[in-house]
């Protein structure tokens, strides 16, 4: 596994080389959407370019920030989606507020997020190994994930009684900084090295490009593929910690809708369905461009149903960009 | 006991799972709950189940093209909203009726996206889904709408003669049309066709993109059907209706033994998977096991079923192909596992 090392260093060119004019539109396309917004922002509303709402867009895509770094590698990776993701954000939450009283806010989230990954490594298996469809894999293990998260509590509401961790997570550091944003911005930076510097990231494009080739290449095609789907289950899982642990309230189904706001980000960032081609920060120009089209939503008062409208609309819009910047021969 | 004999096992498992898996189930449920297999509890577990039925009909075709739709839920929730909402404009039958177009206009925009677009089938209903329960949100305010007469909809929900509710038939009725399309007509041999290979499909003068397009049509008419029945049965409208439905009728048709990668489908298998999950909701309700055990153990069920099929199958890659196109025709395709087992006995 170490013995292919990225050649090149730097900014060395990418394994797939017929989307350079993508990666173009990409790179140019994103930023200026996300400028457009920040300029029709200002002018429609004077609270838009203040700090404090701004800080906020950064903290509410923050929990939705850490499986949009999973996601990324199961989409480079062809994939599809992972859609166990709410059960192991609930798996994560869960375990974390009942476990506390016995073992420690600590421990409990480390116990949390080592379960959901669990979830995400029979995930993995199932996909790499067994090569079963992903969307069924992972609605089955979502399925059973959630059903145990549930029985392991009864099926309620769980309540946490440590008030420290949570002004802890809550609180800000370094003239005003919440921690959950440098939790998110540091898991985001080591997704992004993971993807672009190491061994393990070169094979998630290349499994995606071409998953034969890379077979034939003697790069671990299953391993590839299964990684991609125990980084997203160990991250939602950690998703679900944080979020548990900030609100000291755990619902099962406080996952639900992760997986597609996740999906959404990925997608609006141009990170192609179709594997090999994207990145970490391309999916996090796509999650703050939801965000803050969101967010001036909220501001102009538009009622939310509005907003799942305009969603829908803008994901079918950014794929069907997508596609028609590079059809790749009429792939499906 | 030897390998060849194993394998046949394994190849009679596979074939009948469905058949194996309602059988036990029923068995489980049988002594679980009094009386389970007396007609009136046996109605109501097929009449529980056949609003996700009719979902599963129209996704049977969506996998068997290789296609994925999950806006189903979405679509169900606002033609019942059309369906109830329209009822005292323009009458409850007109009404009726225009939910199920709603639903076909649905079907038609998840048809363009992903043949005309050429967006991915998953990505895209995603979107039509946000997009469709953000349109139900949006025309209700959020807030569920009653039709005029609460009696107009007992129809649906009553059993007729005491055996069976109208939508229990109406499920019935059409996963039979759907067997006898698959099994004895030319554009349902063709519908296989597209789902197992599109470009040869296209190469041997199948209008493919017509059949991908109709799929997503059929899919969203059902979805309609569905929709405007489990809204008259209540006498209510809401747009949070179905918000779990696909996932589960998903599960039910590929328990059915369906296959997500297109290709391989059947009608009975689809109503055996769907009768599974009925008959499993109806007997654990009765034993008031919670509802996270049942997604444990469908989950388990589903989970199992495709490794089964995942192992089996991917040691005769051959065989698979074989057993969808012909095999669902005629029941059993004897022939190439009589050569399999010949090959073996060569081989000692």
């Amino acid at each position: 596994m170490t013995k292919v090392k990225p050649s090149g260093s730097g900014m060395a060119p990418r394994v797939v080389v017929q989307s350079r004019r993508s990666n173009l539109g990409g790179w140019i396309g994103l930023p200026a959407g996300v400028l457009l917004l920040v300029v029709v922002g200002t002018l429609l509303s004077d609270k838009f370019l203040s700090i404090s709402n701004l800080t906020n867009v950064l903290i509410s895509m923050s929990i939705v920030g850490l499986i949009v770094v999973g996601m990324t590698f199961v989409f480079i990776s062809r994939g599809l989606a992972d859609l166990s993701v709410p059960a192991t954000v609930g798996i994560g939450g869960i375990l974390v507020l009942g476990l506390q009283p016995s073992l420690g806010s600590l421990i409990a989230g480390i116990v949390g997020v080592l379960a959901a990954s669990v979830a995400g490594l029979v995930n993995g298996v199932l996909i790499g190994w067994f090569k079963v469809n992903p969307v069924i894999a992972t609605l089955a293990v979502g399925s059973i994930v959630l059903g145990a998260a549930q029985a392991f509590v009864g099926g309620v509401i769980v309540y946490g009684t440590d008030s420290e961790t949570q002004d802890l997570i809550n609180s800000r550091i370094l003239g005003g900084i919440p921690v959950i944003v440098i939790i998110f911005l540091t898991v985001a930076l080591l997704g992004h090295i993971l993807l672009s510097r190491t061994a393990i990231g070169r094979y998630t494009y290349a499994v995606g490009s071409n998953p034969s080739a890379s077979e034939a290449s003697a790069a671990p095609v299953k391993f590839t593929r299964a990684f991609a789907f125990l980084l997203t289950g160990a991250l939602g899982g950690f998703a679900g910690v944080i979020l548990g642990l900030s609100l000291q309230t755990a619902r099962p189904i406080m996952g639900i809708g992760y997986e597609f706001d996740a999906i959404t980000a990925v997608v609006v960032g141009g990170v192609s369905l179709l594997g090999g081609v994207g990145s970490i920060p391309r999916a996090m120009g796509g999650l703050l461009f939801v965000q803050l089209l969101t967010n001036i939503m909220v501001l102009q008062g538009v009622p939310s149903p509005v907003q799942g409208i305009a969603k829908g609309a803008m994901i079918a819009g950014a794929v069907a960009l997508d596609v028609y910047l590079r059809r790749r021969g009429g792939a499906q | 006991m030897n390998t060849a004999a194993l394998k046949d096992i394994a190849f009679a498992l596979v074939r009948y799972r469905v058949l194996l898996i309602l059988a036990v189930t029923f068995s489980v449920a049988s002594i679980w709950v009094p009386k389970f297999l007396s007609t009136g509890t046996l109605s109501l577990s097929l009449d529980r189940a056949a609003t996700m039925g009719l979902l599963a009909v129209g996704l049977t075709v969506v996998l068997l093209a290789g296609q994925l739709d999950l806006s189903g839920g979405a679509i169900l929730a606002i033609s019942g909203i059309t369906a109830i909402g329209l009822q005292d404009t323009m009458g409850q039958i007109p009404a009726a009726f225009v939910g199920v177009l709603v639903g076909v206009t649905a079907g038609a925009l998840n048809a363009f996206l992903v043949v005309l677009l050429r967006i991915n089938s998953l990505v895209a209903t995603l979107a039509s889904m946000l997009f469709i329960r953000g349109l139900a949100h949006f025309i209700t305010e959020s807030r569920p709408v009653s039709g005029i007469d609460p009696f107009f909809g007992l129809a649906v929900s009553r059993p007729i003669e005491g055996t069976i509710t109208g939508r229990s038939l109406l499920f019935l009725v059409t996963i039979f049309a759907l067997h006898i399309w698959f099994t004895r007509t030319v554009s349902g041999r063709n519908m296989f066709a597209v789902g197992s290979n599109i470009v040869s499909a296209t190469a041997s003068g199948v209008k493919s993109r017509t059949y991908l397009a109709g799929s997503f049509i059929f899919s969203g008419a059902m979805a309609g059907i569905a929709g405007v029945i489990s809204s008259l049965s209540v006498n209510t409208g809401s747009p949070v209706f179905g918000e779990s439905i696909v996932l589960t009728a998903i599960a039910a048709v590929v328990i059915g033994g369906t296959r997500l990668e297109g290709g391989r489908a059947s009608a009975l298998g689809t109503l055996g998977g769907v009768l599974t999950l009925g008959a499993l909701t109806t007997a654990m309700e009765f034993q008031n096991i919670p509802a996270y055990i049942q997604q444990i153990v469908a989950g388990l069920i589903l989970l199992l079923l495709i490794l089964l099929d995942q192992v089996v199958s991917s040691r005769n890659g051959r065989d698979v192909t074989l057993r969808a196109l012909i095999g669902r025709l005629k029941t059993p395709p004897q022939p190439h596992q009589k050569t399999e087992r010949k090959h073996k006995s060569n081989e000692k």
